[in-house]
This record gives structure tokens, sequence and C-alpha cells, in this order.
């Protein structure tokens, strides 16, 4: 999986890094000062790198858990995330990590426990009312958890803070861990879905939309919270009929009166994320489409953003109770 | 396109015969080898040498953005056989502490290693790595004109524990490299490989220039121009871009208007 891992000195013997190491005993492993010096130069290329990106083992140092951007929340006041991990295993066309970051390597922090403190003082910041930490903001939460242990190590630490939300997104099956514990009702697996023909194009490496559902329905019959994502929307000519098939290929097998939210959000990319990765993927036809600048962000044309997201709403309130229901649209 | 950069003579020596390069250059300060696909510069042995010849190899018409560079040389280690080739996947310039890392993302049968790279010969091997004298000089001023995934180190070990760096001669350097073109052949495939396809991602339009040259574009203008080219290549692919209406066109801001309206019907389906 990794032939090469970029370790940094000062976790070197943090049990998690020896762990990872044990795992992939022919990957040659590179100690580095910190772990900027790899993931951060200039002189890199990410869509060259993709083609076979190294893990990177590191210390995170501050800004560990951080308030979410306005408008963003599937209903409650106190909105935070956290990435435990940089860059993804999947290479979704339209991610806004592409733009992000220069390098395609795998930035794993392995000192979980400062998360944990960290999320707990937000928690006693907000007079413990109810708080949501979302996770799979710079990463897919659940794809590499057989290396990461991350959902194993952190699901004990929410039971014990019934305040404390996290939603887990992610586009992968690795459901593994989650079913070998007890469900918590302060977790949602929040799976991320687009038509088939968008997955085909775009989402590569991305399991199929049947084996998603497949594993999402496994969770909910084990009684964990489902939430339904369906970000971004994307155009084609025949996007109704594309998102109705989608709709009701994934709710129909579920208990849709026992989701915990669904939510959608229009395509948008900050300017400079949307410049960088034309130039990475000048021969993508998503980026050759018709879009706006509105405030920094590119995004489909106003009218046909409406368009599509009221579309979508009314199709999904076919299948889903509006309650659940949580459409994101850009902020003016 | 792959430009290296060695230090030695007695290392270009069997490049310069296996990849038949020959067209000496004159008139440089270095001398530079080419055939059609690579150019190849004897640097000199230390790393402003080797920074200064890479610069200078940068700076010829034939170098851009989408070029391969490789440096390849011979190296001590403490205990690594002679003759033993790597890769370096650290190079640490051993004056400042500052360390380069070349990304690792080719699959090649050469193991890669730490590099240290020193102002004078080293004998002790004090630190796991392999010692040499041009890296740090070559790395940092490469990836100034290449993405760092094409920017390379390739060395063969010349010296260790038991034989000295004292008993290198040029025979001996000669020979180490003659015994690691295959490795090196491998190195350079993988890595033109790699800039042809990083060159084809990047490829103008073919009509741009010919389109360009035909009206007065300003800068701006040639920015919009490049983007709309590269929209016609993934919207109209194999259609031409000097359509028919263009003809009547006085002004570039006319001609993109033209092109641009062409791309809106094609998206919006008019």
């Amino acid at each position: 999986m990794f032939s090469t891992l970029y370790i940094e000195e000062q976790i070197a013997e943090h049990p998690r890094t020896r762990a990872i190491c044990e795992r992939f005993p022919q990957a040659t492993q590179v100690t580095c000062e910190r772990y900027g010096e790899v993931f951060n130069p200039k002189a890199q290329d990410f869509r060259l790198q993709k083609r076979k990106p190294a893990l990177i083992l590191a210390h995170k140092h501050n800004g560990r858990v951080l308030k979410t951007p306005e408008g963003y929340g599937i209903g409650g006041r106190n909105n935070y995330y956290f990435s435990h991990m940089l860059n993804c295993l999947y290479d979704c066309r339209y991610c806004f990590l592409q733009g992000m970051y220069r390098s395609a390597h795998y930035v794993l922090y392995v000192n979980y426990e400062d998360f944990g403190k960290d999320i707990g003082t937000a928690l006693e910041q907000s007079n413990n009312e109810p708080c949501w930490f979302f996770s799979g903001y710079d990463c897919d939460s659940l794809v590499l958890e057989p290396v990461s242990g991350f959902v194993e190590d952190f699901l004990p630490f929410f039971a014990e803070r019934p305040a404390a939300h996290i939603e887990l997104r992610t586009k992968s099956t690795q459901i593994r861990n989650l079913l070998k514990h007890p469900p918590i009702p302060n977790a949602v697996i929040a799976f991320s879905f687009t038509p088939a023909e968008i997955h085909a194009a775009l989402e590569h490496k991305v399991p199929t939309i049947e084996r998603r559902v497949e594993a999402m329905l496994k969770l909910q019959q084990a009684g964990w919270l489902i939430g339904l994502r369906f970000d971004p929307l994307i155009y084609e000519d025949n996007y109704q009929q594309q998102y109705a098939s989608l709709f009701e290929q994934v709710c129909s097998p579920l208990d849709t009166g026992q989701l915990h939210s669904v939510s959608l959000g229009p395509f948008r990319l900050p300017r400079t994320y949307f410049k960088s990765i034309v130039r990475l993927y000048p021969d993508e036809a998503l980026f050759a489409g018709n879009f706006t600048e509105t405030g920094g962000m590119v995004s489909y044309p106003e009218s046909l953003e409406h368009e599509m997201t009221d579309f979508c709403t009314r199709e999904l309130l076919k299948h889903v109770p509006g309650t659940a229901l949580f459409p994101c649209r850009l902020a003016a | 396109m792959i430009n290296i950069v060695v230090a030695l003579p007695a290392e270009a020596r069997p490049l310069l015969d296996h990849f038949r390069l020959r067209d000496k250059q004159k008139n440089t300060a270095f001398p530079v080898y080419r055939n059609a696909d690579m150019a190849l510069v004897v640097a000199g042995p230390g790393k402003v040498a080797a920074a200064a010849a890479t610069a200078v190899l940068a700076g010829t018409d034939k170098a851009s953005t989408k070029t391969a560079w490789l440096n390849i040389g011979i190296a001590g280690h403490a205990h690594h056989a002679i003759g033993a080739a790597f890769i370096a996947h650290r190079i640490t310039d051993h004056a400042t502490g500052t360390s380069w890392y070349p990304p690792q993302i080719l699959d090649l049968s050469t193991p890669t290693e730490n590099m240290r790279t020193v102002d004078c010969p080293e004998d002790g091997y004090p630190e796991a790595a392999l010692y040499e004298m041009e890296a740090s000089g070559f790395f940092p001023v490469a990836c100034r004109f290449s993405s760092s995934e094409l920017v390379q180190c390739f060395k063969v070990i010349s010296d260790n524990n038991t034989q000295p760096a004292t008993a290198v001669t040029a025979k001996l350097c000669n020979q180490l490299i003659a015994d690691r073109l295959a490795d090196i052949e491998q190195l350079v495939n993988a890595l033109t490989g790699l800039a042809d396809e990083y060159t084809r991602w990047h490829a103008p339009h073919p009509e741009l220039e010919q389109l360009s040259g035909h009206w007065h574009f300003t800068v701006s203008q040639q920015h919009q121009l490049h983007q709309l080219a590269r929209r016609w290549q993934v919207l109209a692919p194999g259609k031409s871009l000097w359509l028919e209406r263009l003809r009547e066109k006085n002004k570039a801001s006319e001609v993109l208007h033209c092109i641009q309206q062409h791309l809106d019907a094609i998206t919006t389906g008019a």
C-alpha cells in the first residue's frame, strides 16, 4: 500500500507510529524533522504524486480543533471540525484538496490524545451545550481506518461524552471497526454520493454505490445513525434523471425514518483552488463547463445552482422526512 | 527531455558512449553534450559547481518546466558494497543541515538511501548515509525549473570502510558507472516517460500559436485565449479553433468573444 513512510523525529517512538511501521515492513522509512519539509515545498505536482503517494506520520502541534465556516452544520449551534489526516486515498476530480495542497502524500497525525484534549476543551467552553465535531473535512474519515485505528481510538472517547457529537464522513466501506462497537447515539456515519455516471467519471478508486449502500445498511441495521451527503451536486445535461435514480437507489434499501440527516450542497471551490486544479487537470471536462465567480468562490451560475438544489430537494423529499434535510447554499 | 548533471569526466564517459551524446557545446562555462532527448553537463566537483552547471543547463533553450533532471555520480558509505547503486530519498546539506526529499513515485529496482552532501571528501562516514559532494547543489536548483518528482539523484558506491576514497581512480569511477548503466537507463526511461506525460497534460491547443500571432492580444487577453483554447480542446476535441466567423474579426477582443459564445452554446446546449 505504501512504499515510503516519512516519519517525524518527534513521534518516531510513538506507539501508533511503531504499529504503523510494523504494518508496512517493506516500506522505506525516511525520517524528517518536520513533516512540512516533505509536504509543503513549492516544486511539487499533486497529479504526479497521486500516482504513488507516501504516508507521512506527524505530530499536530496546534489548530487541532477549529470552528467550521458559517453555514456549515446539520442543525447544531456549536460546530467544529478536526482533521487527524490530510489528503484522501480516493481521487475525486472535484475535490478541493487537490487545489489546497501541493503534495498528494497522506499526512496522518498520530497524537490522537491531543485531539481528544482539544475536543474536551471545546466542549467545556460551550458549557456542555451540544457540540458537533466534523471529521472528514481534509480527509475521508474511514478509508484509512485499518491503518490509522482512528475510529477504534475515538469511539470510547465520544461514548463517554454524550454532549459531543461526531460526524464521520466517508465514501469508504471500512466499517469493520464500527461494527465491533455498540452504536452510540452521538455519532453519525455520513456517506457521500454522486450519481453513478459521475462516480464512474470523477470518483477514481471510490467503491461503487452498491457497495457503499450495502455498508450503510449494515451499519443502520446494527443501530448506527446514518447520514446522507449529496455534496457536491454536479451538473450534467440529464442531471435530473441521474439524481432521481441515485436517490432511489440510495434511499430505498434504508429505513429513511431513522436517517439522522440528509444534506446536499452545490459544487463550489475557492477561486485559487479552482485555478490550481484546472492547472493540474486542464484536460478534465468538469472544469470546461460554465462557471461563475462570486465572492472569491467558483460555482455554477446562480440560476443553475438554484435549479439543481431545488430539484434535488424536491426529489429527496419523496424519500426522506423534511426534518432530516439540510440543504446548503452558498453565502451571498 | 532529460538533463543529466555529473561532476567528473570519468563519470560522464560511459554515459556519453551509452546514450550517444556528442555535439559538445562550445563557449559555455561547462562542457555540455547532447542528443535529441538528452543533455549532459560536466560540472566539476562540489555543490557550488553542481548548482551552477544545473542553472546553465536550465538556461539553454531546450530546457522547460517539463524537463526531467538527474544527478549521477559516485558516493561513499560506511558499509554498502562498492558498486551498489542508490537513489536519494533524502538529501541533507552537511554544512547547513537543510534537507530535501525527492518524491519517490517511480517503480524502480534501485533502492533508495539518505544522502549527505559534504564540502570535502568524507572518509569516516559517521552517519548511515551516502556521502557525496553535489546533490544539495543540484537538487534545489533543478527544482526551480521542474517539479521535484522529475528531479532525482543516483549514486554508485565508490568507497567505504574497507576501501577508502583515496583509492578511487578515474578508471574505477568510469567502471562503476558503466556497470550500472542498466539501472541508469531504467531510471532515465522512467523519468523521461513521466516528463513526456506531464508535457502531454499541459500541451497547449495546437492552433493557439497561430491564432495568437494573427491578432494582437494583450497579456491579459493571451491568458483568456489560453483558457478558452483549453476549454475548446475538452468540449470540442478534434474541431478546429479557426472558426469561419473569426476571419471577419478585426480585434482580439472580438475573437475572444466569438470563441466564448461558441463554447457557451456547447455547454448550455443552445
